[in-house]
């Protein structure tokens, strides 16, 4: 199902996705984005990559949200609990938990995206849409990479270990053996780029003509119009938001008694 | 009468910046249509370097000083609005080839064929088209083209794979094929057979002979006289990146220019490395003994007798989780095998039969899924590699896989301070100087020509005098003045008492070297 989808309504999706959760500015409205996204996911066998992933770069974040809107809202005016100058209120967790779901909403959409979309299908389609290819060539690049280092590192940690280089479980062992690997990889990649630019270079890359693609990708015109319609939508959303004219839902609870910060 | 060639060079000299030395003088190549040519030579003759310039990735005055010329036939000149020789006097100023036009002209195949390949084709056909892609054909036309080339190059049922699972033949078809594909009149290819079985040397050959046959002028760069240089019709001899001796086959074969450089003769492998197998050649008797002794072993269970054995597996099973190396039978099955001190093994077989994996074994990198792996008598699970690598010596089947530092001298130190102490440097230089190196000792390792890059990471591993030396394909790559390094590096290892497993593909090699031959076939090890 995925892989019959073009790229560019999958991305679109996913940009209007964002833009609409950014608009309605809810956290009710990006939990459900989350979930519906997680769904996705599960459906589309990638759940077990962007878990991990998602919780790597969403932790933190959450956590400095806490810290900062949890303890610290000079606005907040239902206090919970007061220290000093730290104050916890209702109206800076609920600032903190929208913020949170919001930015759930986005990693886990774009996640979404970069696992499932099959990279040369998205690199065909932007060389048929007149980008640049060396752009598409270091998107597709930057979206292989981490495997390509991981591969790499590992070989080095081979060789190295082969030759007397203990490497003990845990993770600040294995930190430490890394530091060792840290300059041949990053000598190796250098070395590698420089290669591959002067087969790219024969292979025609940077030649003067139009390029042209083999992969055909398929496109339909109800995923065309799908994404005139979500762009739309998006659009629409951004301007209602901005103009001031979003209708107001009333949510149980954690409804902002002024609306809520843009 | 004979055709105007497609390319003319002519090399006064060409050196790399930051060396005075000129790596390549006086030499001239012209490249005829339908004819293949040789240029042979060992390690550091320069033809490497002669490829590159060919392909026109030297040129400008970015890479080096380039005193000479070069020359497209007069059809490649008139479509390119110039009829001259583009002049290169080594100045700074000195005309810049486009590498994309040149190699609608001249296509190059470096050595290290995946280099070649863009990587963000996810199959052979897209990797093949890739070439197609950035001149802008139509894709009507683009995929009779690439439907052509591969079955050209017998790829045609390969078309969906992914490149990065194609065997070392394949590879290099492809890498050919990709370089062929926009149909250059000249094609440079650099160690076309190196690190193919046999299977993969009859493949690419057959390629290059159909495209030597279609009209395209083939200069093959190769430090080995096998049959591909065999059926050329001129060879040039580079010593010192020079033209030692030139003429046909016949007329050379035999000749002090080619008998002086350090290029592979076709017979040395039967008859050069005797002296291993009768130095080190353990008696009769103790052939028994040991026979009698793998049939205990393989009898017995893991945590069985210690035996004298320096490497001993016992019924060891491998096999890579699925999803990494696709699903697929077991690599390794119920395996056994011993090897005493002293003794030469060879375990030959075709590419892709697990002997790569088989060696990562020895030293724990790879930890069998059943069985055990005793080194001197004590099995290794659960001790981590790098205390294992004590007593086992690994040479990997990719140098550069191995090395890692910025110098020779350092890579040779790395991780021997620690085991030999005070001594380090000392026997650093020793293993340096065994494998010709030691007067090298500043090189960066990734600058080296290949077969000296071989040599040095063999120099890392005899440093260390394990107990146990595992050699991945340590021919592979290697002129002749290296191999003579590599045997008598394998004879001292031997006397001093070390057992030596060597994995190739070559099974002549293996026949003059080691004592004993083992074929691996479907997961286990046969008597060859």
């Amino acid at each position: 199902m995925q892989a019959r989808l073009n790229p560019l309504t999958a991305l679109a999706a996913a940009a209007a996705t964002a833009a609409i959760t950014t608009a309605a500015s809810s956290w009710a409205v990006s939990l459900t984005v989350v979930l519906g996204g997680a769904a996705l996911a599960v459906r589309a066998g990638v759940a077990g990559r962007l878990a991990p992933a998602a919780s790597v770069i969403l932790t933190p974040f959450w956590l400095s949200l806490l810290i900062m809107h949890g303890l610290f809202f000079p606005e907040g005016r239902t206090v919970l609990a007061e220290w000093g100058a730290v104050r916890v209120t209702t109206e800076g967790l609920g600032f903190a938990l929208d913020m949170g779901a919001r930015t759930a909403a986005y990693v886990v959409v774009f996640l979404l995206f970069s696992f499932t979309v099959r990279v040369p299908d998205l690199v065909a389609v932007m060389s048929a849409r007149r980008v640049p290819p060396q752009f598409g060539y270091v998107l597709a690049s930057t979206l292989t990479l981490a495997p390509a280092i991981s591969g790499r590192l590992t070989r080095i940690r081979h060789a190295q270990e082969s030759r007397g280089l203990v490497v003990r479980g845990g993770p600040l062992p294995r930190l430490a053996a890394a530091r060792l690997q840290m300059v041949p990889l990053v000598l190796s990649l250098i070395q590698e780029a420089g290669d591959r630019a002067q087969a790219l270079d024969s292979r025609g890359f940077n030649g003067p003509m139009a390029r042209t693609s083999y992969r055909e990708v398929p496109d339909t015109a109800a995923q065309r119009t799908f994404r005139a319609v979500a762009l739309l939508l998006a659009a629409a959303a951004v301007a209602l938001r901005i103009s001031g004219q979003w209708p107001e839902m009333q949510w149980p609870e954690l409804q902002w008694p002024g609306g809520v910060p843009a | 009468m004979r055709p105007a060639p497609l390319l003319q060079a002519r090399i006064a000299e060409f050196s790399y910046h930051g060396d005075d030395a000129s790596v390549l003088r006086d030499l001239e190549v012209d490249a005829v249509p339908g004819t293949h040519m040789a240029v042979l030579g060992g390690s550091g003759s320069g033809k490497s370097t002669l490829g590159r310039l060919l392909a026109g990735w030297l040129s400008g005055g970015h890479a080096g000083r380039f005193r000479g010329s070069l020359r497209l036939g007069a059809a490649a000149s008139a479509a390119a609005g110039d009829s001259g020789p583009i002049i290169f006097h080594g100045a700074p100023d000195d005309p810049r080839i486009n590498a994309s036009l040149w190699s609608e002209h001249v296509g190059y195949v470096p050595q290290d064929a995946a280099a070649l390949l863009s990587t963000v084709g996810s199959t052979v056909a897209e990797e093949l088209a890739f070439g197609l892609e950035n001149r802008g054909m139509d894709r009507r036309l683009m995929h009779d083209a690439v439907l052509r080339a591969a079955e050209a190059a017998g790829l045609a049922a390969l078309l969906e794979r992914d490149p990065a699972t194609l065997s070392g033949g394949e590879l290099r078809r492809l890498a050919v094929a990709c370089a062929a594909i926009t149909r250059p009149g000249v094609l440079v290819l650099d160690e076309p057979l190196g690190s193919l079985d046999e299977a993969g040397a009859v493949s690419v050959s057959a390629l290059i002979r159909g495209l030597t046959d279609s009209g395209t002028a083939v200069i093959i760069l190769s430090q080995t006289v096998d049959e591909l240089a065999l059926t050329a019709a001129q060879w040039i001899v580079l010593d010192g990146g020079t033209v030692s001796a030139r003429g046909t086959p016949g007329g050379l074969a035999g000749s002090p220019g080619l008998l002086q450089s350090g290029v592979v003769l076709p017979a040395r492998a039967r008859d050069g490395s005797g002296h291993v197998r009768r130095a080190a050649g353990p008696d009769p008797a103790d052939q028994r003994r040991r026979t009698e002794q793998h049939r205990l072993t393989e009898q017995g269970h893991c945590a069985g007798t210690a035996t004298r054995a320096a490497l001993e597996l016992e019924r060891i099973a491998f096999g890579f989780p699925a999803g990494r190396r696709g699903k697929g039978p077991r690599v390794l099955a119920d395996l056994s095998l011993a090897v005493r001190a002293g003794e030469v093994v060879a375990v030959t077989g075709p590419n892709g039969a697990g002997k790569s994996t088989l060696l990562r074994h020895f030293n724990g990198l790879l930890r069998p899924d059943r069985g055990c792996v005793r080194i001197d008598g004590a099995d290794i699970a659960g001790i981590p590699t790098g205390k294992v690598a004590d007593r086992v010596g690994l040479l990997f089947q990719h140098p550069r896989d191995q090395l890692f530092e910025r110098t020779v001298l350092r890579e040779v130190l790395f991780g021997l301070e620690r085991k030999s102490g005070p001594e380090a440097a000392a026997k650093a230089r020793t293993a340096l100087a065994a494998v010709g190196l030691g007067d090298q000792l500043e090189s960066h390792p990734h600058e080296l020509p290949a077969s000296r890059q071989r040599l040095l990471a063999l120099a890392t591993v005899l440093a260390r005098e394990p107990k146990l030396i595992a050699l991945d394909e340590p021919t592979v790559g290697l002129d002749r003045h290296g191999l003579e390094h590599l045997d008598e590096a394998i004879a001292a290892a031997a006397l001093r008492g070390a057992a030596v497993v060597i994995v190739t593909h070559d099974l002549a090699y293996a026949r003059a070297t080691a004592h004993r031959i083992l074929e691996l076939r479907e997961g286990t090890l046969r008597e060859g």
